[in-house]
């Protein structure tokens, strides 16, 4: 598959000139490089002379994850994979920052214009305390990370977020990385039949990708979009005002949102809970109960379980938690998920977890500028890849309905 | 205004890991995949200038195919690829070279040692 998928222009993306465009093409060309013609390589080299090293020297079979990351990370081909992946994703924002810093203010006035145009309410915290889980690094290895630094906070974080995240994801979220966001609207729309959300809240919305199409598809619902970075929320709601969305954004933290109980019929987030920790992930789930209404859903767009996987997958997907400044990528994996939602107040019998058919074949048919059918086909109906971007055919969604 | 806007931050915030044992080896890694992008920059710009140049019916990409390569071209192409090559595998010249020459660390040592007397 060719991979010519193209992010769309709302106004207020940092715009690039030939040359940095096309350092921007290589990193995502160099990503699908990495996940297509180096990742496949791996399983073979663990199963021949990784293995049989580790046994050799340990005197048994590697038995977990842990055990095959003592068994990988002395050998080279591992080595140049764990690298190179490694280096595409700093070269990926360096590519943008480029663009960012040569605009200069001309994207600081154009968020500026844009943020007037949306209707939305943009709540900013004074003094606002930033978790330890989003302040001790800079998650993704984005310079800055979501809340930037004294003197580096301003909104052009949120843009380069905006660009960032869509050569991270190769353009597999779509002309607006909104795929996720527009998946789980489906699924309400075509699982929980008749229910109509009022209230929408989005926990952990960054630039606000996820957030737009809940407006889209729910255009009398009031929508909500919170998150601990101030940066990004500020560009969140310039963007949905790029964008012609009305819709409102705030800096506040998943774990204490500022509304009242019963405030929202449907509370959602978007890969949110793998960026807390062991103890704010709990308390999420118990927030998400208290703001709930009776009758209103949860939903969390995330990471699946490692629990069914073996522990080769295990294995691949846990680099994200030591290369890519994810600390807590693995370790929530290994939670009990649904136990979390009960233990917060849901009833048993309505949690679960589903399956979110990505929406990616939406964007070829709306001839989406690189959407090509074929390799909207692809991304679609692929199977799940360990260390390939995003699973194969649909996001896994944990789903729990406070008691009517 | 614009020279009031602090540049963007270059660097996250987190050790980055080491992935070779041999010291060095990452930086020399992340160099060749810089190299290697700004290969494939120049690429695209032919490409962009091919396309600019049909636009304005010029048929650069065409004549490309079509030319004939005179003997001049033909040796100043060649050229330049032996001292491509020659400039890429410089090292191994060098180590020829000094095998041809039996020239070691030690007798380098002995070279410093010997000068420092006189």
């Amino acid at each position: 598959m060719l991979n010519t998928f193209q992010q769309a222009d709302h106004g207020v993306l940092p715009e690039a000139t030939p040359e940095e465009a096309a350092r921007q093409e290589f990193v995502k060309s160099l990503k699908h490089f990495i996940q297509q013609g180096i990742l496949p390589g791996l399983g073979p080299v663990y199963r021949t002379r990784a293995a049989e090293r580790f046994e050799k020297e340990a005197g048994r079979a590697p038995a977990d994850r842990h055990d095959i990351r003592k068994a990988m990370v002395p050998d080279t081909y591992f080595q140049h994979y764990a690298a190179v992946n490694r280096i595409s994703q700093e070269l990926l924002w360096d590519s943008v920052i480029d663009s960012i810093d040569r605009e200069g203010d001309a994207l600081i006035e154009r968020t500026a214009a844009a943020t007037a145009a949306n209707a939305g309410e943009l709540r900013i915290a004074e003094g606002f305390e930033v978790p330890r889980y989003v302040s001790s690094l800079d998650i993704h290895c984005m310079p800055g990370g979501y809340v930037g630094r004294p003197g580096h906070d301003d909104l052009r974080l949120g843009a380069l977020y905006d660009r960032g995240v869509f050569l991270y994801a190769m353009g597999y979220t779509g002309p607006d990385n909104d795929d996720m966001g527009r998946s789980v609207c489906h699924y309400i729309k075509a699982r929980l039949k008749g229910f109509s959300p009022k209230r929408i809240l989005d926990l952990g919305c960054t630039v606000g990708h996820s957030t737009l199409p809940y407006k889209e598809l729910f255009p009398e619902a009031e929508v909500w979009g919170v998150d601990v970075g101030g940066p990004m929320v500020r560009f969140a709601h310039a963007r949905a005002g790029a964008m012609g969305l009305d819709v409102n954004f705030a800096q506040m933290n998943a774990e204490k949102v500022d509304f009242p109980d019963g405030h929202f019929d449907l509370v959602v987030s978007h890969i949110l809970l793998h960026e807390t920790s062991g103890k704010a992930m709990p308390q999420i789930f118990r927030e998400c109960h208290r703001l709930l209404a009776p009758g209103g859903y949860m939903i969390h767009a995330d990471l699946p379980p490692f629990d069914p996987m073996d522990p080769f997958t295990q294995f691949i997907l846990d680099n994200e938690t030591y290369y890519n400044n994810e600390p807590f990528w693995g370790a929530m994996r290994e939670l009990d998920q649904v136990k979390l939602a009960r233990d917060a107040g849901f009833p048993a019998e309505t949690i679960r977890f589903d399956t979110a058919p990505m929406a990616v074949m939406m964007f070829a048919q709306s001839e989406a500028a690189g959407y090509s059918a074929e390799a909207s086909e692809s991304v679609a109906e692929r199977d799940f890849v360990a260390g390939e971007f995003a699973p194969g055919g649909g996001w896994e969604v944990l789903i729990a309905q406070k008691q009517d | 205004m614009t020279d009031e806007i602090a540049p963007m931050l270059r660097s996250a915030k987190g050790k980055r890991p080491s992935f070779y044992e041999t010291p060095g080896l990452d930086q020399m890694m992340s160099m060749i995949m810089v190299l290697a992008g700004e290969v494939s920059v120049l690429a695209d710009q032919v490409d962009l200038m091919q396309r600019v140049a049909a636009e304005k019916g010029l048929d650069l990409a065409g004549g490309m195919k079509t030319i004939t390569l005179d003997q001049d071209a033909l040796e100043a192409r060649e050229a330049r690829r032996q001292a491509m090559l020659d400039r890429l595998f410089y090292l191994m010249r060098k180590e020829a070279a000094e095998a041809e020459a039996q020239e070691t660390s030690e007798g380098y040592s002995q070279v410093i040692a010997d000068i420092a007397k006189g």
